[in-house]
């Protein structure tokens, strides 16, 4: 069985992000993704790519992020790889989901929809660069019997 | 992203389209914050043709609520699809604002 892969190199600028998820779906679709598993992927690239861009770089120049995407048996993987300064979103405390409306704050949310919607996450720092490492099936409902590869 | 504000009874209502995340939710701060602060006490957000949220746009949204019950106004929410409405549940959001169906029940909501 075939892998199907996507390579991705994204610059860090948030107005890269709306183009990004459009491939995305598109590679995602092709693979046979479920429509929700799709939305959570995007959202969580989103938000991670958002993080990244936004708070990472502080000497206001160009740098690349490298995304990389691949489906072989049902299980999507994907690699995140920055050379943003060092950051583990792992060490991220949780989110408020509590407190009512007046005391919540929304500091954290991202990561914790990366937590929700992936079935692994794991994070390294090699050199200067940051490398988020996640997994997910790509059909929706728990338990899929899909043998795989 | 577009938004189209409209008047529904007493309700201010802003209609949105496209995809509300980092790189757009900058426009809805700025009109749906001007709306409240030009004296807006009734709004609805309808988000029927919305069809991506992040956690970018939840901030303005909460802004928006924080806002709002300050000077005693009401905000509800509609149209949300099922994708949006799972990143409400995950958030918590769904617990702290008003979600409803249709456009007339977030305009009754808020009226």
């Amino acid at each position: 069985m075939s892998v199907a892969k996507l390579d991705l190199r994204i610059r860090n600028d948030l107005g890269e992000i709306t183009g990004v998820a459009e491939t995305i779906e598109r590679f995602l679709d092709e693979a046979g993704a479920d429509g929700t598993v799709v939305f959570k992927v995007n959202l969580c690239l989103d938000e991670l790519l958002t993080n990244v861009i936004s708070y990472g770089f502080q000497d206001g120049g160009e740098h690349h992020i490298d995304l990389r995407l691949s489906v072989d048996g049902g299980v999507l993987k994907i690699e995140l790889e920055d050379d943003a300064r060092a950051f583990n979103p792992l060490d991220m405390p949780p989110p408020d989901l509590e407190s009512g409306l007046e005391a919540r704050e929304v500091g954290g949310l991202g990561i914790h929809f990366v937590r929700e919607s992936m079935d692994r996450v794991a994070y390294r720092r090699a050199g200067d660069r940051n490398l988020l490492t996640m997994q997910r099936g790509i059909a929706e409902a728990a338990g899929d019997d899909d043998g795989g590869g | 992203m577009e938004i189209n504000e409209l008047s529904e009874g007493k309700a201010t209502v802003l209609a949105l389209a496209g995809r509300l995340d980092s790189n757009t939710c900058g426009e809805l701060e700025s009109r749906l914050l001007g709306t409240i602060d030009a004296g807006a006490g009734a709004v609805v957000v309808d988000f029927a043709d919305l069809a991506y949220v992040s956690s970018a746009g939840l901030r303005v949204l909460l802004m928006a609520a924080k806002r709002l019950r300050a000077t005693s106004g009401k905000l509800a929410l509609c149209g949300l699809n099922d994708n949006i409405r799972e990143v409400f549940s995950m958030s918590g959001f769904d617990k702290i604002l008003t979600i409803t169906g249709s456009r007339a029940e977030a305009v009754d909501a808020v009226g």
